[in-house]
């Protein structure tokens, strides 16, 4: 540490850092906690324990329903983003052409561009073509959005990869074929599985592009959980959100489990 | 299709080209077509169509749609309100930003892996869920409002909910995380033995942080800044959510626009207008991090 947390001017920092873990920590504990209140309103800190909001939440088929959907779109999503994200990446990084850049900033630029323009432009778009229907139209708009997180995460690893031991596998006979699947993929899986988590997770939480172009009568679990919340704070989307979170967490658990050990 | 080789094309190594000749030129473009399809008809039709969209007034080419919201103070000040949300929340998270990622990126305990962990986390729990858990402390009843009016700063019907300050304290909380991961990585790479120069020079602490380790830092809080504005000004979940319709913004506009009214076109110039904000954002912030890769180079 250089700064010295006693002094004034580290204490200052110090308690600066503390206010802001507290205040980004904060409402997600407010959606783990107020749902175990006894009354029939949200409150926080909660008044009485119980669990039967998130029992409501669980036994609650538009959530369960809804929270399917949105399986399934994510699903879709990042299986099909983390194909054509890394066949992308793949080309980028291995073969050098005039119009490379632009194609490289091309497929990173929705990025930059906000979802909620993107939203307009494909509801007016898909409305006027009729192109697609129900979760296939909305998982086609999370590639969109997905892609772009793909290759920019396998990016740097396919950069890294030493293409002399693919080089190697076809001087022994391998088809290039055979080299991309044997040698090149098990080498960068980190970044397939990385940018596969990423679009998982992107898609699942979206909520713009949802709200835009899900079937009213299928919403994903995001959307319900934004309709639910205008209506009224029933205590059981409170749970439904709280159980949400602490799938994150147990994801993320996990994940950093399975990083540690591989690594 | 000449111009396609291979990236390294080591000399005694032609084995696996002189395979399949015919093959090679086509892999990149076959690599390529399935994103650059995708892309084309989901990305770039629509995005082209959008364009086109907010220039048509009935039947014919027109300016009409922005003709209207130039000429409407309504919507000037929708302007002002939205950006003014992004610089406040670019403020906050900067200040909350800065000590943060600059303990974490100078901490060397066990915990710094742990905390780091944990300001990631908000990231992945959906904009949607932590707004919501804001509009619970937020309202009449809510903690905050209870807190405020106990502490004698308002008078009793005190709710945050629908308001333009519940928004930026709401909005600054969802983006804070995106500020301390990008300062953080400016700090690391940062040297801490210049700091540690500066001390033994004599400068105090806060003296060196602010002339040694902030002067290189310049670049990446630009760059963190922009990032963060340009995502505040086009958020829809978070002001929609707690701002609600008595705090409008830009992108509340165009929702309303677009699903309750459905005024396309003029949702399009709307969608127009702020796209020319976040791009010009995006071409300085891209300038800035070429510039920042210039200085690195240099030094």
């Amino acid at each position: 540490m250089t700064i010295d947390l006693k002094s004034p001017f580290g204490a200052l920092l110090l308690a600066l850092t503390i206010i802001a873990f507290c205040y980004l920590l904060l409402p997600i504990l407010v959606i783990v906690v107020a749902p175990l209140g006894n009354t029939g309103y949200l409150s926080f800190p909660p008044q009485g324990l119980t669990l039967k909001w998130y029992q409501a939440a669980v036994g609650d088929m538009r959530y369960v329903g809804s929270f399917l959907t949105s399986l399934k779109v994510a699903t879709i999503t990042a299986i099909v983003s983390t194909v054509i994200g890394i066949l992308a990446a793949h080309g980028l990084t291995r073969y050098d052409f005039r119009g490379r850049k632009f194609i490289e900033a091309l497929f990173l630029s929705p990025l930059i561009l906000p979802t909620l323009v993107l939203a307009v432009g494909l509801s007016i778009f898909f409305s006027r073509t009729g192109l697609l229907t129900g979760t296939a139209r909305l998982a086609a708009s999370h590639v969109i959005v997905c892609t772009p997180y793909v290759i920019r995460v396998s990016l740097p690893v396919f950069q890294r990869f030493d293409r002399t031991l693919e080089e190697a596998a076809q001087n022994l006979g391998a088809t290039p074929l055979q080299s991309f699947l044997m040698v090149l993929l098990p080498v960068v899986r980190p970044a397939i599985i990385a940018g596969a988590v990423m679009a998982f997770i992107t898609s699942f939480d979206e909520v713009v592009l949802a709200l835009f172009l899900a079937e009213p009568s299928a919403p994903t679990l995001p959307v319900t959980i934004y309709s639910a919340v205008q209506l009224g704070f029933d205590p059981s989307v409170a749970a439904v959100s709280g159980l949400l979170v602490l799938l994150t967490m147990a994801l993320m658990v996990i994940y950093h489990i399975f990083g540690a050990v591989r690594d | 299709m000449t111009a396609v080789r291979p990236v390294l094309d080591a000399p005694g190594t032609h084995g696996a080209a002189a395979s399949s000749p015919r093959l090679i030129p086509y892999v990149p473009v076959l690599l390529f077509a399935p994103c650059f399809i995708i892309y084309a008809i989901l990305f770039i039709w629509p995005q082209l169509s959008l364009l086109a969209t907010s220039f048509v007034d009935g039947n014919q080419w027109s300016i009409a749609h922005y003709q209207r919201f130039l000429g409407d103070s309504y919507y000037w000040e929708l302007l002002g309100r939205t950006l003014f949300l992004g610089v406040i929340t670019t403020v906050i998270t900067l200040v909350l930003g800065l000590p943060v990622a600059y303990l974490l990126a100078r901490m060397q305990s066990r915990w710094a892996g742990f905390l780091l962990v944990i300001t990631t986390f908000p990231l992945l729990v959906s904009a949607v869920v932590r707004s919501f858990g804001w509009m619970v402390l937020f309202f009449r009843d809510g903690l905050i409002s209870k807190l405020v009016v106990a502490l004698g700063l308002a008078s009793p019907p005190f709710q945050l909910m629908y308001s333009m300050s519940g928004v930026v304290i709401a909005l600054a909380q969802v983006l804070l995380p995106l500020m301390v991961l990008t300062l953080y990585g400016v700090f690391r790479s940062i040297d801490r033995d210049l700091e540690l120069a500066a001390m033994s020079l004599g400068a105090k602490p806060s003296l060196a942080l602010w002339l040694v380790t902030l002067r290189l830092a310049r670049g990446g809080i630009l760059a963190g800044s922009l990032l963060v504005f340009s995502l505040a000004i086009s958020t829809f979940a978070t002001p929609s959510l707690v701002g609600g319709a008595r705090a409008h913004v830009m992108s509340t506009a165009i929702y309303e626009q677009t699903i309750e009214l459905l005024n396309w076109p003029f949702a399009a110039a709307l969608s127009s207008i702020l796209l020319v904000f976040v791009l010009v954002l995006a071409l300085v912030y891209g300038r800035v991090l070429e510039g920042r890769g210039q200085t690195e180079a240099r030094s």
